[in-house]
């Protein structure tokens, strides 16, 4: 194929593939029996997961008391690994909706991907408002509903019900929006299959998909419609989230930042994340055409846009305390810096604002192994930038009488590594089961021009 | 003649089918006057039997068909009663409910007490709900019966009578005169038998110095609330030192900015260690402890000559006749030459009351050096042990094993009473008849409020059986009282009971005029290291080393809790390379190290009282999970036992010991403390502020906080409940901290929750220091929820589990709450504690003490301070039964009644009368963190800092 001239006119997919080899390409790891590799990421993912869920179950029987928390540190890695994930399932609606309606092609390759990883990643999140309750088994009573206890009503002034509110609206439309985007899939590979339960299964979730004019039509109306509706939750979901620290009275929580610092650290994460993802799953599922080089290269320069907003929000925090001439403001910031957990904040700089630099230069962009690894040290970055703004306001505020240290249990390490565990056994038997790349979006930015996707 | 049962045993077997109301022991003689008379008492007998409340579980039960007279299901009777947890005897009032005693509070006009309870005292009543409590008598350690127990020691006995100094009766200090006179009568049968009373803190020499220079061998009742000018060398008055309630009192008293006419009392401490009585001290002078008598005899000679050379010598000198020089110093010589300066300066008659002296220490080391000694020689035949313990709490004490019969009359299997041959187990006070003289004049009265929980026997009781003259108890005492009021006895017994003690005509005063003592040994100062001893206001000698509560309460000071340790300087730990929770080796003693800022540089200090037998119950104190850290140490108990490093000198029992180098082992152990940090920081928080007496002459009442833009969300048009805390007044005691635990069932956690810090306590007290860690200032704060108008755990809590009262109070709904923790993050004081835990114990004896308004929380939920909610309900409702409102001072708050020094004050902000409304307009007031607009409902009274700071000496 001729070097194209323009970065507009270059094709998104390379090798020059025709309608049937999309097909047959993505739909290959779902058709072909797991190899040694599968097998070994899903054991070692699904024995971290049954360490969460021992860790979890014990938990619950003994009491909340076998985390490291204290009477000063009430929240800890449960509200950090909620963050966390919360702010990874970012990226997945960002991708799907925002970049579909900026008419951004490049994101076919990798939005089903991101979706799932989004899906799964606010499904590990959801767990820990759940089992950081001390009594978890009431949980449900942070909804509203009919009752007959007076009728008691919740508390719609707390954050922690917006929360609610916010991670199931934002899990509906997310779910909704990826099962939309499956259905023509859903339909292909329906039509592959051998007639069986396989075939019956996909058969009943494309719902009667049969591609003509009508069906693609009503079904992009309801995309558009869909990818609007969850533009507003990007921002918000992370919006309500930072809500949590910014309505409370405790210095560094209480900042009127919070949202518009907390949904750029939730899409650098969740970039991160996509990057960590993909790099592996174009490799493992030979689907190097798909996801190509440039692909990789646009998403880390979306993360080094967002590595520079949190940098700017980093900064900003330490300035408004400095001129805010608080004390307990002053000392917060300090003690972040300089205090017994002074580590973890320079990790969390070190990895989110000094590690993406790298990313400036286009040898390291393109480099498939190092965006790899300054992917995952996004990770770690923003794991304790969550951390950081936890646990280091809480241990220190504002009677030093009062001030702790805080140190996790095994209960809680197990309990976040059963989190990364749950997420990648979900994310590895998606792998399997459902086309991880939107097979009828690619068709329609493949390089030979456009055609109507008959073919789907 | 009727027949009075005297144990459980008898009670079954005879006597059932008598009287109309069998199992009443209040039955007077002769059945005369008999309704009268237990309108009198208060029904406290007839509470705990006929309102059927059983330790046994209930098989099945029966309403009572004719209501028992005066006993309402649900309300509270209080019995006046004395506190026997040491021997200051402070005034009680017991609360019972529905027949069982399940709080124990100051008695407001008992003349010693004055309405305070320090926190032993109310910690004690968990001692008659103690399981491990001995249920009867023990022969070689097995169980018997009394008849056995009594038959085997009177035929031991027998053999003993005519052998000359054969028997020895050993006691603590005894305050009860029928006690006193019993064991007098027990040992008339026995030839040149002698009863010993000795302290395991003791003040010997002091008696000893008065019996020189004024030829008696008394304790002298001290008046602080007379005092302008305190100076005290090393005796810790507000803290563990003989009558800590009484002397709190009177020292706030005497320093209280609105009350007080000036000036206010001034106050030095010359120490060694940081005391909770240095914490308050205007001027706090650190002297190494062998420095301290030297500083004394200086002091003496400026006295003497007239000519002041130092603050404390001019200060004393200007206030003749007002002021009070105090010594714990265990030397009789320079006790003797503190006498003299109190005795050139005035004070005997004024400050200092020889004429109606104290009985709170009585002991007699060199009786107790004579004892061990006699033991050890063989010379003894049979020791009789009440009220004491030689063997865990004397050096040496291990020489009793020598003695062929040893009968213990302990409570509990302590030390002593394990290696004793009989134990005849004495009742708990709150079980007994008897009486208390504390101080000359004064004798305070003890009713049993319950049932005897197991077949347990009063000492007077058993003495009397092996004197020959079974008779109970009541009997014994009412006898005793009346000898001494033989006209119209019963109704000034009925009136005593009800008041709970008689102000007697105190015996003549035998004190001689003053006499001149020795000038004593100079005491060259070594330049070595010390080794000091010292009781702490939550353990004392060890006697309630059973007591979880106790354990668990933060030391005033360190905030240490489930251990002792040995305190250095900041100094000489950083030169020796010791941090905090190192082990180090004192004296043979291995232990982990405090570094205690104000504390001499060559001192090392350990606090007594613990490492007893009595904490190896512990072992499963707190939660069990696969990351639970034991509660007792490496020796199997709490702490260390630092008593055997005592010693017997010149008569007295010394506390401090030269020439001990502490020594690094390289291990550590990680003690539990409720605090990390210990400074307001820098700049400083304006969480504790103080105000000059000159600042305050001009002080602007405080006002209101500033108005706001919106309509306030709460109108407060009924009551408003508030609360002010003096900080002034408050020295740290700590007595709020158990009296909040008891009241409102706050659990006890355990060390290694403790050390997570997940303590339970609603009540704490927060400590700080500023200035120099050589010589530092030190503030107390009692912090606990404010019960904010704008409440920041309010708002953010998710299902309403915590909602603002229309009274002011912020309420946590424990059924609500799931355990977000939101509320406590949001908390800037935070004042929440969360329940990580099933902290709740089924341990049925226990779980009796529990108050029965007031719920206990499952795993799981959030809690807090209530402002007493269950206390303000129980004012409201008898203000709206009586018809009328509710008065000022009728609600008081747990914290409130314990707090010897009168430093916490509730009530209705909306009464403008109301003492808690004119104290939060006082120019004193202040709130904590009012700048983040959160508008606590209490108040903080300013620290009054005459500055003079400290130095060393």
């Amino acid at each position: 194929m001729a070097e194209p001239c323009s970065v507009l006119t270059r094709p998104l997919i390379e090798g020059g593939k025709n309608l049937a080899q999309v097909t047959g390409d993505v739909c290959a790891p779902m058709e072909r029996r797991p190899g040694a590799l599968w097998w070994v990421a899903f054991l070692t993912a699904f024995g971290m997961l049954a360490a969460g869920v021992a860790a979890v179950t014990y938990q619950i029987a003994t009491g909340i008391g076998v985390w490291g928390l204290n009477n000063t540190v009430g929240w800890a890695f449960d509200i950090t690994n909620f963050v966390f994930w919360i702010g990874i399932g970012h990226a997945g609606t960002l991708i799907s909706a925002i970049l579909f309606l900026l008419r951004q092609r490049w994101r076919t390759s990798v939005n089903r991907a991101a979706e799932a990883m989004t899906l799964f990643a606010v499904i590990c999140a959801g767990i820990f408002p759940v089992i950081h309750m001390g009594r978890p088994w009431l949980a449900y009573w942070i909804f509203p509903y009919p009752n007959f206890r007076g009728p008691l009503w919740i508390n719609f002034r707390s954050p922690l019900a917006w929360d609610a509110f916010a991670i199931s609206t934002y899990f509906i439309i997310s779910a909704t929006f990826w099962y939309v985007g499956l259905i023509p899939d859903l339909a292909t590979v329906r039509d592959r299959a051998r007639p069986g339960l396989r075939r019956k299964i996909f058969e009943f979730f494309s719902l009667g998909w049969d591609g003509s004019c009508r069906t693609w039509h009503r079904y992009e109306k309801v995309y558009l419609l869909l990818a609007g509706l969850a533009t507003p939750l990007v921002v918000s979901v992370h919006t309500i989230v930072s809500w949590d620290f910014a309505t409370s009275v405790i210095p560094g929580w209480h900042a009127t930042i919070f949202p518009p610092y907390f949904v750029a650290g939730a899409i650098f994460s969740g970039m991160a994340m996509v990057l960590t993802l993909m790099i592996v799953a174009r490799k493992a599922a030979h689907l190097e055409d798909y996801i190509t080089v440039r692909h990789i290269e646009t998403m880390a320069k979306l993360v080094i846009a967002t590595s520079g907003m949190v940098a700017l929000a980093y900064g900003t925090e330490f300035f408004t305390a400095q001129y805010s001439g608080n004390l307990y403001e002053r000392f917060v910031f300090l003690n972040r810096a300089a205090g017994p957990f002074a580590w973890a904040y320079w990790i969390m700089v070190g990895c989110n604002v000094g590690v993406p630099q790298l990313l400036w230069f286009r040898r390291v962009r393109t480099h498939l192994a190092a965006v790899f690894v300054i992917s995952l040290l996004v990770n770690v970055g923003m794991w304790f930038e969550r951390f950081v703004i936890i646990v280091t306001s809480l241990h220190r505020d504002f009677l030093p009488a009062n001030w702790t240290s805080y140190r996790p249990t095994s209960i809680e390490i197990a309990t976040l590594v059963g989190s990364f565990g749950l997420f990648f056994t979900c994310f590895l038997v998606f792998c399997r089961v459902l086309p991880m790349i939107a097979m009828g979006e690619v068709k329609s930015v493949l390089s030979y021009g456009h055609k109507p996707k008959e073919e789907a | 003649m009727q027949h009075y049962w005297k144990s459980l045993e008898e009670r079954e077997h005879g006597a059932l089918a008598e009287g109309e109301f069998p199992e009443n022991p209040l039955q007077t003689p002769a059945g005369r006057n008999r309704r009268g008379f237990l309108k009198a008492a208060g029904f406290s007998f007839a509470s705990a039997v006929l309102a059927g409340c059983r330790r046994a579980p209930v098989g099945k039960a029966a309403p009572n068909l004719v209501q028992p007279e005066g006993i309402l299901p649900g309300r509270a009777v209080y019995y006046a009663s004395t506190c026997t947890a040491c021997p200051a005897g402070c005034g009680l009032l017991v609360k019972t409910r529905d027949g069982r005693p399940i709080k124990l509070e100051g008695n407001p006009e008992h003349p010693v007490s004055r309405g305070g309870l320090c926190a032993v005292g109310q910690a004690s009543i968990l001692g008659l709900y103690d399981r491990l409590r001995l249920k009867q008598p023990l022969a070689g350690g097995k169980a018997v019966t009394w008849d056995e127990a009594d038959r085997a020691i009177l035929a031991r006995l027998d053999s003993l009578r005519s052998l000359p100094g054969a028997v020895r009766f050993l006691t603590g200090t005894i305050t009860s005169p029928t006690v006193a006179w019993a064991i007098g009568q027990f040992l008339k049968g026995f030839r040149e038998a002698q009863h010993i009373q000795y302290d395991a803190l003791s003040s010997s020499a002091i008696l000893d110095a008065h019996q020189r220079t004024h030829g008696v061998r008394v304790l002298p009742r001290y008046r602080f609330e007379k005092a302008e000018v305190i100076v005290s060398f090393d005796a810790d008055f507000l803290g563990a030192w003989i009558s800590p309630v009484e002397f709190t009192a009177g020292y706030s008293a005497a320093r209280n900015p609105e009350l007080t006419t000036p000036p206010l009392a001034w106050h030095a401490q010359i120490e060694s260690r940081m005391s909770l009585t240095g914490s308050k001290a205007d001027r706090r002078i650190i002297a190494a402890p062998d420095e301290i008598d030297g500083l004394v005899a200086r002091l003496a000679g400026e006295i003497e000559s007239g000519r002041p050379e130092g603050e404390l010598a001019r200060r004393l000198l200007a206030a003749r006749g007002r002021s009070l020089v105090l010594s714990a110093s265990q030397d009789p010589a320079t006790q003797a030459l503190v006498n003299q300066i109190n005795h050139r300066l005035g004070n005997y008659g004024a400050t200092i009351d020889l004429d109606q002296p104290s009985y709170q220490r009585r002991g007699n080391d060199r009786d107790a050096e004579n004892l061990l000694r006699e033991a050890d020689a063989g010379k003894i035949a049979a020791l009789f042990v009440a009220g004491a313990n030689p063997v865990y709490d004397l050096p040496g004490g291990e020489a009793v094993r020598k003695v062929p019969l040893v009968v213990s009359f302990a409570e509990r299997l302590d030390e002593t009473a394990a290696i004793a041959h009989y134990v005849c187990p004495d009742r708990h006070a709150l079980e007994s008849w008897g009486d208390a003289e504390p101080v000359s004049g004064v004798t305070g009265i003890l009713q049993p409020v319950i049932q005897p929980l197991g077949g347990t026997r009063q000492l007077v009781e058993t003495l009397a059986v092996w004197a020959g003259a079974p008779r109970p108890a009541c009997e014994i005492v009412r006898e005793r009282w009346r000898e001494q009021h033989p006209d119209d006895f019963e109704n000034f017994w009925e009136a005593t009971l009800e008041r709970g003690f008689a102000a007697r005509e105190p015996k003549q005063p035998q004190a001689r005029a003053f006499v001149s003592p020795q000038p004593p040994r100079q005491n060259t100062s070594q330049a070595g290291w010390s080794l000091v001893l010292y009781p702490t206001p939550g353990m004392l000698d060890g006697r309630h080393a059973y007591n979880p509560w106790l354990h668990e309460l933060p030391d005033p000071i360190t905030k240490v809790t489930w251990d002792n340790y040995a305190s250095l300087a900041p100094g000489a730990a950083g030169k020796l390379g010791i941090t905090d929770g190192d082990v180090i080796r004192v004296a043979g003693l291995e232990l982990p190290a405090v570094i205690q800022p104000g504390q001499h540089e060559r001192t090392v200090a350990v606090a007594l009282g613990y490492g007893s037998r009595l904490s190896e119950r512990f072992a499963q104190a707190g939660p069990e999970w696969i990351e639970a850290l034991p509660t007792l140490g490496p020796n199997g108990r709490i702490g260390w036992n630092a008593a055997p490093l005592a010693r017997f000198e010149n008569g007295s029992l010394r506390y401090v010991r030269a020439g001990v180098e502490p020594v690094k082992t390289g291990r550590r152990w990680e003690l539990a403390r409720t605090q990390d940090h210990h400074s307001l920081g820098s700049p400083r928080r304006p969480i504790i502020q103080e105000i000059s007496p000159e600042e305050f002459a001009t002080a602007r009442p405080a006002g209101d906080p500033r108005e706001e833009l919106w309509p306030p969300d709460h109108p407060f048009t009924g009551h408003r409940w508030a609360m002010t805390v003096d900080l002034n007044a408050c020295t740290g005691c700590s007595a709020c901290v158990i009296a909040c635990q008891v009241e409102n069932n706050t659990p006890v956690v355990g060390k290694d929750e403790v050390r997570r810090k997940r303590e339970m306590h609603w009540m704490r007290i927060d400590r700080y220091y500023s200035g120099p860690p050589e010589a530092p200032e030190v503030a107390h704060q009692p912090m606990f929820c404010q019960q904010c108008e704008h409440a920041g755990c309010e708002t953010v809590c998710p299902v309403l589990a915590t909602v603002h009262s229309e009274e002011g109070l912020n309420q946590q709904v424990y059924n609500r709450c799931v355990g977000t923790r939101y509320c406590a993050n949001n908390c800037a004081y935070k004042a929440r504690r969360f329940n990580w835990f099933e902290y709740a114990r089924q341990d049925r004896l226990a779980n009796l003490v529990l108050n029965p308004d007031v719920t206990v929380r499952s795993r799981g939920v959030m809690e807090k301070c209530t402002f007493c909610v269950q206390r303000i309900q129980e004012a409201k409702m008898e203000a709206r039964r009586l018809g009328r409102a509710v008065r000022d001072g009728e609600v008081q708050t747990a914290c409130q009644q314990s707090c010897p020094a009168g430093a916490i004050v509730f009530g209705d902000l909306n009464d403008p009368k109301s003492r808690v409304a004119q104290l939060m307009r006082s120019g004193r007031r202040y709130r904590v963190l009012e700048e983040i607009n959160s508008r606590p409902s209490v108040g903080y009274l300013k620290v009054v800092r005459r500055r003079g700071g400290q130095r060393h000496g």
